[in-house]
């Protein structure tokens, strides 16, 4: 009886805080996205603009590590039993992976463009049962300067 | 590749994001919890079938073999009084014809201050040093030996062993030994086991009342136990895990003997001492 109550008080601990962390993250992403909007960025390997124009190129890169609350924890291992698309995961690496490229546009904020955007993802506790599981996304790319502002 | 037309960016947010699914996460998470507990519950009653035919099974015989090396809890603990133990052993043979248990059943007297006794597989009844506190005549103490003698009789302590190995062994494999989810659900497991064993316990103080009646003619002392630890307050009586206690609560427990010895024409007359 006491640990069901222990349980369904971290449950939904977690389903609120997490919830609540979750809401907030999104709306300062979603704000970042629309004031980052005219940044250029693409997977290409080409610039968009002619490449004699390029001054000076670099890497840049942007990471974030995010972990799951005990509520999307306890549905993943639910979903486990059952199988299917693991939902409570896909707002965690969605936004992992929107933070990582806000965070890699503003490390170099005074660029032209981004090229040859990649985005790695990777798990930190590497499935260990008790781990608290979090993830770790990377972007990187390159950052080009033109000779002179477009 | 220096000829190349430079590439017109259209940059755009998303209307909707396609990459997240747009349901209520709680009710997802009851609609699979609901699904594990119903999966646990069916898995766990027909293996506890199992067990049962297993048991049915198993002669007193073969068990008192395959048990004869187990070590237990009690194996570790100091033994009592020598001639308090011949007692109770006489007392539990003198009863056995009543219950028809034909297989020996050996007394072990341990020293523990909790009024209580067990019955072991492999034939042991233990009983707690403090039982002999709480009971103040030998029909009273003979009650309790004849409960235990009768879970015997009815192979329940085989039945409560094999149901706890199945317990363990599914909650294990379905989520791993000490997984959240184990966690979970242990709750739910023991209030499948614990309807289960009130049952078990019902029927024992019931075939209990039977045999005090064969032995000495009349069931006075058959409460006499319970309303001890009524009194003394050493079990709850009603408190907000009776749903989940496997012995049913003191007060219920008396009255259902109390009511059952009148059904079935029992009377109630003086007690013996105890030696």
């Amino acid at each position: 009886m006491e640990n069901i109550l222990i349980l369904a008080i971290l449950i939904s601990l977690g389903y609120f805080f997490g919830r609540n962390a979750e809401k907030r993250h999104y709306r300062s992403i979603e704000e970042r996205e629309r004031n980052f909007l005219e940044f250029a960025t693409t997977s290409s390997k080409f610039p968009l603009a002619d490449p004699d124009s390029i001054d000076r190129c670099a890497l840049a890169k942007g990471s974030v590590v995010i972990s799951v609350d005990y509520f999307k924890r306890i549905l993943a291992a639910l979903r486990n039993i059952f199988g299917g698309s693991v939902q409570s995961y896909e707002t965690l690496l969605d936004r992992g992976r929107r933070e990582a490229v806000l965070r890699l546009k503003e490390s170099c904020s005074e660029a032209d463009e981004i090229i040859n955007l990649r985005i790695e993802t990777s798990s930190i506790s590497k499935g260990a049962q008790s781990a608290i599981g979090s993830v770790e996304v990377l972007a990187y790319g390159t950052a080009v300067y033109y000779k002179e502002p477009k | 590749m220096k000829n190349r037309k430079p590439i017109r960016y259209q940059p755009s947010l998303p209307k909707k994001n396609d990459n997240i699914t747009h349901t209520r996460p709680v009710r997802e998470f009851f609609l699979l919890l609901a699904g594990v507990i119903v999966l646990f519950l069916a898995l766990f009653w027909s293996l506890g079938l199992f067990v049962d035919m297993a048991v049915n099974v198993i002669s007193p015989e073969k068990e008192a073999v395959l048990f004869a090396k187990a070590r237990f809890d009690w194996t570790r603990k100091k033994s009592a009084d020598s001639a308090q133990q011949r007692y109770l052993q006489q007392l539990t043979d003198s009863i056995r014809p009543c219950l028809d248990v034909q297989f020996p059943v050996k007394i072990q007297l341990v020293k523990d201050k909790e009024p209580n006794a067990f019955a072991f597989p492999g034939g042991t009844i233990v009983v707690h040093s403090g039982l002999l506190k709480s009971v103040r005549s030998e029909n009273g103490l003979a009650f309790v030996l004849a409960h235990e003698l009768a879970h015997f009789k009815n192979r329940d302590h085989l039945r409560g062993l094999g149901r706890s190995i199945v317990l363990m062994a599914l909650s294990s494999m379905l989520t791993g030994t000490n997984s959240d989810i184990t966690r979970a659900l242990t709750p739910v497991q023991l209030f499948g086991q614990a309807q289960y064993s009130q049952n078990r316990e019902s029927e024992a103080d019931k075939t209990a009342l039977v045999t005090l009646d064969c032995k000495y003619g009349h069931v006075g002392g058959a409460t006499e136990f319970f309303s001890t630890l009524l009194k003394e307050k050493k079990l709850p009586d009603v408190t907000a895990l009776h749903y989940f206690s496997s012995h049913p609560a003191m007060r219920k427990r008396i009255q259902t003997l109390d009511s059952l010895g009148k059904d079935l024409g029992f009377i109630v007359s003086e007690t013996l001492p105890l030696k």
